[in-house]
């Protein structure tokens, strides 16, 4: 700067100055009155004090003199002004464009921010001398006065014309300037902050003027351009807009440019409103079809439609997209992880990329093939390119990141990243820490609104927390939730306003519609007790109390499941199931009152009590099904607890399963069996696998009743049907063949444990509405059987003795095969009742003339025959009647081979025992004695006497018919056979053929043996 | 123009291929945030997120460059909303230059009736 310049400028400002800052001084000093004071007296006098000035002393006085030559000399240069002014042109161009910015406060920048400091100083110029004066500078002046030769650029006419004193004001003012810039440099900060704050209001205003516009100033009016709303291929949108860039630009300068002020699309997707829509900008509807004629997609068969002027903002409405923090879940919009929950883990400064976290879906390249086919693709510039096609195996599951894996096939592209200690992989190029997949996704790529996480997703992310507990934050996940709707309401739920005004009123939702809450509130909330209020559905949530009971209607995977309300807190509130006694946490939104009990109806591929396989050589059964796990109690008794993957498969319950208990009965399903040893519990069996059985006894609670034995360690109490086991001694033990024929046997007939023989039976109803109707038993107990009836497709309950069996191949009724077959299960039939009935018939049969004539005569003989008798004593005593089943058994034989004819016909009931008996009185025939007596020195055994005992009697002339024995209660009851045999005694007294046969006797026997196993 | 690597400045939302703005840097707000060449400054002042797309030909004569304030811009292509947060140092620097910084995400809608 140039000491002329300041000269100049300082001028117009001086003239202020003089009189102006006066009160501003005088507050500051005294001295400055004096100054002034003198200033105005010693006027004349300013060139004597200059030239005092000029000697350096230090005292006060000598400086004040100073000052007021100063002030005098300001006044001296007025003068000079107007001399001054022509030879100084170059300057005084400077001069006046500043003086303009003085009056309007300098715009331009560039100049600005000199002169302005310079004019700032200026103007306190007056103030600066007084504080020189007080500092003695004198020495710095003089080096300084030489330097800067006022002549300079003063033209030296203009020196000669200007007084005296001019040439020492030119000095005194570059002292000045030099004193403004020792306090310039004192006061930088000061200055600095001064201008900013200048500035910045300056750059405010600047913009103030050209771009704040309010938005609502800027509305459309009838003048400007029009938007017209025209479709085009949906997806297309942006790529109709860049072409009609392209159109415009290239038709700019042609006779017929595009007309088109702007155009513009809004949409987000294919699936977005907009999608589809283009508006166009112009003035007249003609240009818009114009400039749209021919573009690619546009589809031009819709007519422009003009949007509405007051409708026009809308159509460049900006709302704010959710902001995204980490910590929030989203859900990917596409690709591989396309649905998949991810939270959030990082926002890129500018929030428009974003950081997920992801539980990865990889498969470790299971899928990859080396060899897969390649094609080579032609490029659009020319070049060829291999492509290795993609083998596009199926989805895999979401796992977290499993470096082992990675490493069995795909070590080549895995790399640890950082040091020891964190679990950060990077693994085809992406990054896995603590194995999840951190991606990089551009926040359009996100779905940020209704993202609505499940529990077991957002588990997933929670399950790894890092002191490996729980680390789900409810609350986080309340926030990406928390997007209430009125879905979510229904009348009569309980609802608490919990922020807004009216924060804390709970009431009764009466009414939902859309956004909107209706709710009577609660009385207790003071003067709003009692009336019907809305709140939007921001506002509300559920409210429930402890104890409430309430059943969760969705969101997570509890749903349908029921409990109590232990605990509340805020949004979220945890229950005690009702099924597992069980503490869960769901939100309140999630949850209904609830009236109804039980639990949730779980969906499980296993159900309870069935046989599951768990491994090759165990199986178990299901002893309780829970959301997602499973109890097993397996064969060895240790229950345990199951994912249903563990689980191989079910085995399917086999209907017919059979095996034999301790005592080698038949056990099926469903009878009721008792431990042998040990606790001795009982149970129902539910199944039988290889030689375990489970076994369920309600009155257990262990294990749900269910216990684990094994075949040889139960017995059957009770098979399927009520048919109890006799109490006394096990008499199948001793000769289970007996139960055939028992005639050898000195005692009562077998009684048949296990299913009721009558079970499968074709019958007919012999009385009764339904009688002569046939039908198959399908179930029976001691009374009663359930008859499928051929007819109608029916189940019946049928008193058995209503019933005849019926030969299914000939349709003919068995004479007494029900007996036959009912007999060992009615004991009352065939034992004590039956008996002392029948022994009197027998006697009386044998006093019989007809049966005297017909085999009583034999009767003796049989005792005669049978020779054996004498040495069977107890045989004798059977034949005696003394066993009344035996007894019995001879009456009905003597009905069944003679009954028909004499009265005993009448004794049809007693026929079945009689057919039965007839088996043992038949064995009872001597024959069997004689033959036991044969052969039971050698065969102890009783299946030894028991055949020859049939063959006694009817071997000879039927020895086929010993042969089918097993079914031999149906044969058996065949009585011609019977008759004949009978009435051939020929056979019958030819006892002496049985000795003489003993061969095939015993080479029968076998095969009765070989049979009475079946029956067991 | 490819629709894939798109990005939008977010002072004066003007779109273009990120190639271009760092070869020419953005068309109108060159001056302060200094885009060519930079490719930092473009990652940090430009946005791939955005919504919207306007063809403008008539900066001056159109309502719709008024209402989005782009009548002192060039014509060119622009988004409607851009998606991102112009870091401090860049809004400072606009408004040094005298451009007064508009987020064009949305935010700013309550600010304005």
């Amino acid at each position: 700067m140039s000491t002329a310049n300041f000269l100049d400028q300082d001028f117009p400002d001086e003239e202020d100055d003089d009189f102006n800052p006066q009160p501003e001084i005088a507050s500051d000093d005294e001295g400055d009155e004096k100054a002034v004071a003198n200033g105005g007296d010693r006027n004349g006098s300013a060139q004597q004090s200059r030239s005092r000035s000029r000697v350096p002393d230090g005292d006060d006085d000598d400086v004040k003199d100073e000052v007021e030559a100063a002030v005098a000399n300001d006044e001296a240069e007025e003068d000079a002004d107007g001399e001054a002014e022509a030879p100084a042109g170059a300057d005084e161009e400077g001069e006046d464009d500043e003086d303009d910015e003085d009056e309007e406060d300098e715009d331009e920048e560039d100049e600005g921010l000199p002169s302005r400091k310079r004019r700032r100083k200026q103007a306190r110029r007056n103030q600066f001398i007084d504080v020189e004066a007080e500092v003695d500078e004198e020495e710095d002046e003089e080096p300084e006065e030489d330097d800067d030769m006022p002549g300079e650029e003063v033209h030296p006419d203009d020196l000669q014309e200007l007084p005296p004193g001019a040439d020492r004001d030119d000095r005194k003012h570059r002292e000045l300037d030099r004193q403004r810039d020792a306090r310039q440099q004192m006061d930088l900060e000061e200055e600095a902050a001064r201008l900013k704050e200048r500035y910045g209001r300056q750059n405010r205003a600047a913009g103030a003027g050209s771009a704040i516009v309010p938005q609502r100033l800027l509305l459309p009016t009838q003048d400007d351009p029009r938007i017209w709303r025209m479709r085009c291929k949906p997806g297309k949108e942006k790529e109709v807009i860049l072409g009609l860039q392209l159109r415009t630009a290239e038709r700019a300068n042609s006779r017929e440019p595009i007309r088109v002020l702007s155009a513009f699309e809004r949409s987000k997707g294919a699936s977005d409103p907009m999608a589809g829509m283009l508006y166009i900008e112009a003035r007249r509807v003609d240009d818009v079809v114009a400039a749209m004629e021919g573009i690619t997609n546009m589809f031009m068969s819709f007519k422009p439609f003009m949007v509405p002027v007051e409708e026009m903002p809308d159509l460049l409405k900006v709302t704010k997209d959710k902001q995204l923090e980490p910590g929030m879940y989203v859900r990917i919009k596409r690709g591989l992880y396309q649905g998949d929950l991810g939270q959030v883990d990082e926002v890129e400064a500018n929030g428009a990329a974003v950081v997920v976290r992801l539980v990865p879906r990889l498969d470790y390249g299971l899928h990859e093939d080396v060899n897969a086919p390649t094609t080579v693709e032609t490029l659009p510039n020319g070049q060829k390119r291999k492509r290795v096609m993609k083998v596009q195996g199926p989805r895999p599951p979401p796992r977290l990141f499993n470096e082992s894996e990675a490493k069995k096939k795909h070590g080549r592209y895995l790399s640890k990243q950082g040091g020891l200690g964190n679990s950060s992989w990077l693994y085809q190029n992406k990054e896995y820490v603590d194995g999840y997949l951190l991606e990089n996704f551009r926040s359009n790529a996100l779905q940020t609104e209704d993202v609505n996480p499940t529990l077991e997703e957002v588990s997933r992310f929670a399950s790894t927390g890092e002191d490996g507990g729980d680390n789900l934050d409810l609350r986080q996940l309340a926030a990406t939730l928390k997007t209430a709707s009125g879905n979510e309401f229904l009348p009569g739920d309980k609802v608490e306003i919990f922020r807004g005004e009216q924060k804390g009123v709970s009431g009764i939702s009466v009414q939902v519609y859309a956004e909107v809450v209706k709710i009577k509130v609660d009385p207790g909330n003071g003067s709003l007790s009692g009336a019907v209020i809305e709140a939007p559905v921001k506002e509300l949530r559920k409210l429930f109390r402890d104890g409430d009971h309430v059943k969760v209607i969705g969101g997570t995977s509890y749903r349908e499941e029921v409990g109590m309300v232990v605990r509340t807190k805020g949004d979220s509130v945890t229950l005690l199931t009702d099924a597992e006694q069980k503490e869960i946490t769901v939100f309140s939104k999630d949850l209904r009152e609830a009236t109804d009990s039980g639990g949730a109806a779980v969906d499980s591929k296993y159900d309870l009590f069935d046989l599951v396989q768990l491994d090759a050589a165990t199986v178990g059964i299901v002893v309780r099904v829970d959301r997602e796990s499973l109890r097993v109690l397996d064969q060895s008794g240790s229950a345990r607890t199951l994912l249903p993957s563990n689980i191989s498969n079910k085995i399917e319950k086999r209907r017919n399963a059979v095996a034999t208990d301790r005592d080698g009965n038949e056990m099926k399903h469903d009878d009721m069996v008792k431990e042998f040893s040990g606790e001795q519990k009982t149970g129902r069996v539910l199944h039988l696998y290889r030689n375990f059985l489970f076994a369920q006894n309600r009155e257990r609670v262990e294990n749900t009743g269910v216990w684990v034995g094994r075949h040889s360690n139960v017995l059957v109490i009770a098979a399927k049907g009520g048919k109890t086991q006799g109490s006394g001694p096990d008499l199948t033990k001793m000769n289970p063949a007996l139960k055939q024929n028992g005639g050898a046997a000195p005692m009562p007939p077998p009684q048949f444990r296990g299913r009721d023989r009558l079970i499968g039976k074709t019958v007919k109803i012999r009385t009764g509405p339904n009688k002569g109707m046939l039908g198959i038993v399908k179930d029976a107990t001691a009374e009663e059987a359930k008859v499928e009836l051929h007819a109608k497709n029916k189940i019946i309950p049928v008193k058995k003795d209503m019933l005849a069996l019926v030969d299914p191949d000939t349709g003919k009724v068995v004479e007494g095969g029900l007996h036959a077959l009912g007999m060992g299960r009615l004991p009352p039939a065939g034992g004590a009742g039956g008996m002392p009935g029948r022994t009197p018939a027998y006697a009386q049969g044998g006093r019989t003339p007809a049966y005297a004539m017909a085999s009583g005569g034999r009767t003796p003989a049989y005792a005669a025959a049978g020779v054996g008798s004498g040495r069977t004593p107890t045989w004798k005593q059977d034949a005696g009647g003394r066993t009344p089943a035996y007894a019995g058994g001879q009456t009905a034989y003597g009905g069944g081979g003679y009954g028909g004819g004499t009265a005993y016909g009448g004794q049809t009931s007693y026929g079945g025992a009689t057919s039965y008996g007839g088996a043992s009185a038949w064995g009872g025939g001597g024959g069997q004695s004689t033959w036991n007596a044969n052969s039971g020195g050698r065969t102890p055994a009783p299946a030894g006497s028991k055949t020859p005992a049939y063959a006694g009697g009817l071997e000879a002339p039927t020895p086929g018919f010993s042969a089918p024995t097993p079914g031999g209660y149906q044969d058996q009851p065949t009585p011609g056979g019977f008759r004949d045999t009978y009435k051939t005694p020929g056979s019958y007294q030819t006892p002496g053929g049985f000795p003489e046969t003993p061969g095939p006797y015993s080479a029968e026997t076998p095969g009765a043996n070989d049979d009475g196993p079946r029956y067991d | 123009m490819a629709l894939r690597a798109l990005r939008a400045c977010m002072v004066c939302s003007i779109v273009q291929p990120q190639s271009k703005f760092s070869r020419e840097g953005c068309p109108n707000c060159e001056e302060f945030l200094e885009l060519r060449g930079n490719q930092d400054s473009i990652g940090e002042a430009t946005s791939q997120v955005f919504e919207g797309l306007i063809t403008l030909s008539d900066p001056l004569g159109s309502w719709v460059a008024k209402w989005q304030r782009l009548q002192d811009y060039v014509p060119g292509t622009y988004a409607i909303k851009v998606v991102g947060v112009l870091p401090d140092d860049y809004v400072s620097a606009a408004e040094n230059a005298g451009v007064k910084y508009i987020p064009r995400d949305g935010s700013n809608i309550e600010d304005e009736a």
